[in-house]
């Protein structure tokens, strides 16, 4: 708590008169102090194209400098009276001296202001991606299959959308290359970028969704009999269609497995697509989908 | 204050004035506003509510006890009495790092939206040009910009509309699961990444961007092919030098059609002369103009957007 005594520590802030035209503060003087305008105008002066121009007028209660003596964050302008005008200049020793007769909650407050301030301006220039490899798989996921790309072209344009760093850019590049995901290809100076198959970045992509949630990633988690169904389904007729109930039989006939309930599940998986008069045919994307995942599972779980 | 594990201590939005200080244990907080942030963890000495101590706003977040917590609570009238032991200009210094800091969270916002945009128009060309269809799921749309770039649904959705209010696409659908976002123009979300992205890569104005000249030209040359319903051959149209003098006359305002003022089009590759261009030959030496009719409307039409692009996006 504040007592009495504390007061005593404070060093007042000291005020003054000024003369219209008398600079109160300069940017070159590197003083951190708050100047509170009682009376008067005073005004923020840009002479940086060579010709004098207010910036902004301040008025009185006003004040300037609270992010320059808190934050060591200068500001850029001189400011001039303009007018016959009184000031309070709170210099660092008088805030300082103010701050430490604080009850220490309101200096948290300060320190939390001032804190959440300065992350959200540093943030304006960072990348807002935090799995900076997820993000290149999905960007070069959707770039044509067996095309030579510029790395310096594509890693620019990467950038310029995620504003990731380049140095990450380049090793992230690295880390797809050796997942086979795509090839890094050194002509001479030049390094030309190739993806193999496209859908194999989609693939990861969706697989680091899912172990970011921390949820199974459902390719990944088939039983045997799924996986069985899975590859004798890719080598059907895809144009054939069945109802449900024939689809059963079918598989059944071909000694695998499948009863309601897997049934059911296999629809969950989307490989089957409703064709009308409750008819269902093989859904060749997500059986392709889901091949591909099995196939590529060591280089999608980076465990080469 | 204290707080059994699960127990809440607030919920998101509700009315308060108060400041929380974990003296121990651990409160967290979530956001319904704000689904896909992380959950935040609030150990001993964290704070929580500046703003509804010092403006009254309503809480950011729910929050509740991750285990045994103390909190302890300082209310407005507390905030009163300790600033009248301070001289009257500390009061201003407050105000002036909330104030502050209202427009670091304005700017960011701007600059997230502003950020967004790119990932946005990268993801819709290529679902475009990979697909085929004029429209791609809002959902499948959600999903990809924010693995492209952390852009959650809500800032999606927000340049969804700015670019609806251009012209540019509809959100079509009821529910979230069926919405559909759909173009006028299957080439001119592409074109605005190409520009966007060729002005960003390159530091100058793209070649996409036309002069007024060039768009009044542009402009003379769709209107006669309208008014005359000039047939398309392969998508190519055909005008000849009279008609578009003559229709220029009435239509460009006192300018006159030279081959100067052609030149820059012929160029481009935009207006293709019959005969080999001679930028001091007069124009009659020139007997027709021919040019890719859509490729002309969707540059019409990018020319008319882009300038309001940075208004209507925050």
């Amino acid at each position: 708590m504040i007592t009495g005594d504390s007061r005593k520590k404070v060093i007042p802030p000291t005020r003054s008169h000024v003369k219209a035209g008398f600079v109160v503060y300069s940017p070159d003087s590197g003083k951190r102090n708050i100047i509170i305008l009682d009376e008067g105008e005073l005004a923020a002066i840009d002479r940086s194209n060579g010709l004098k121009s207010t910036v902004f007028k301040m008025h009185p209660g006003d004040l300037i400098g609270v992010a320059a003596l808190l934050e060591h964050e200068t500001f850029r302008y001189p400011i001039e009276a303009t007018s016959d005008s009184t000031i309070t200049v709170v210099t660092e020793e008088c805030m300082e001296s103010e701050l430490k007769t604080l009850p220490l909650w309101m200096l948290a407050v300060i320190k939390s202001l001032s804190s959440k301030t300065r992350k959200l301006k540093e943030a304006l220039h960072k990348t807002r991606c935090e799995n900076t490899l997820k993000s290149l798989a999905e960007f070069c996921s959707h770039l044509e299959a067996k095309k030579d790309y510029a790395l310096k072209d594509l890693a620019k344009e990467f950038q310029w959308i995620t504003k990731i760093p380049k140095p990450t850019i380049q090793e992230e590049f690295k880390a797809l290359a050796r997942r086979k995901f795509l090839v890094l290809d050194n002509k001479g100076e030049e390094t030309a970028v190739r993806i193999a198959n496209p859908l194999l970045l989609q693939i990861f992509v969706d697989y680091l969704n899912a172990t970011e949630k921390g949820g199974n990633w459902e390719p990944f988690s088939l039983d045997l009999n799924q996986k069985r169904l899975l590859v004798k389904l890719s080598a059907v007729d895809q144009s054939q269609e069945m109802d449900a109930p024939a689809w059963i039989a079918f598989f059944t006939a071909q000694g695998l497995k499948l009863d309601v309930a897997g049934w059911i599940r296999v629809q969950q998986f989307g490989w089957f697509k409703p064709s009308g008069d409750n008819a269902f045919a093989p859904n060749t994307d997500k059986i392709k989908y889901y091949l591909a995942a099995l196939r590529y599972e060591t280089n999608i779980r980076g465990v080469l | 204050m204290r707080f059994s594990a699960g127990e809440y201590v607030c919920l998101e939005g509700d009315k308060a004035n108060t400041l929380y200080i974990v003296k121990s244990g651990m409160l967290v907080g979530s956001s319904k506003v704000n689904e896909d942030a992380p959950l935040q963890n609030f150990g001993p000495g964290s704070i929580i509510g500046e703003f509804s101590l010092l403006e009254s706003e309503p809480r950011e977040l729910t929050l509740r006890a991750a285990e045994e917590t103390e909190i302890q609570v300082i209310d407005q009238d507390m905030l009163q009495a300790a600033l009248e032991q301070h001289p009257g200009w500390f009061k201003s210094i407050l105000t002036f790092l909330a104030a502050r800091n209202r427009i670091a969270q304005k700017n960011k916002q701007k600059n997230d939206l502003i950020q967004a945009l790119p990932s946005l128009l990268y993801i819709f060309s290529a679902h475009l040009q990979e697909t085929g269809a004029d429209s791609i799921p809002l959902t499948l749309l959600h999903k990809k910009i924010l693995a492209l770039n952390n852009t959650s649904a809500d800032e999606t959705n927000h340049l969804l509309d700015s670019l609806e209010s251009l012209g540019l696409l509809k959100t079509v659908g009821n529910h979230d699961s069926e919405k559909q976002v759909k173009v006028e123009s299957l080439q001119i979300i592409p074109l605005l990444y190409d520009t966007l992205r060729y002005r960003a890569l390159n530091q100058k104005v793209s070649p996409n961007i036309l002069s007024m000249t060039e768009q009044m030209v542009l402009t003379t040359f769709v209107k006669i092919a309208r008014e005359n319903n000039v047939p398309l051959q392969n998508g190519l149209c055909t005008i000849t030098t009279d008609q578009l003098k003559a229709e220029a006359k009435k239509s460009m305002h006192g300018l006159t059609l030279t081959s100067r003022t052609i030149a820059p089009l012929i160029d481009k590759g935009l207006l293709k002369p019959s005969t080999s261009f001679d930028i001091h030959a007069p124009l009659e030496s020139i007997s027709f103009f021919f040019a890719d009719f859509d490729r002309i409307l969707d540059l019409l039409e990018l020319n008319r957007i882009f300038p309001l692009l940075d208004k209507n996006l925050v």
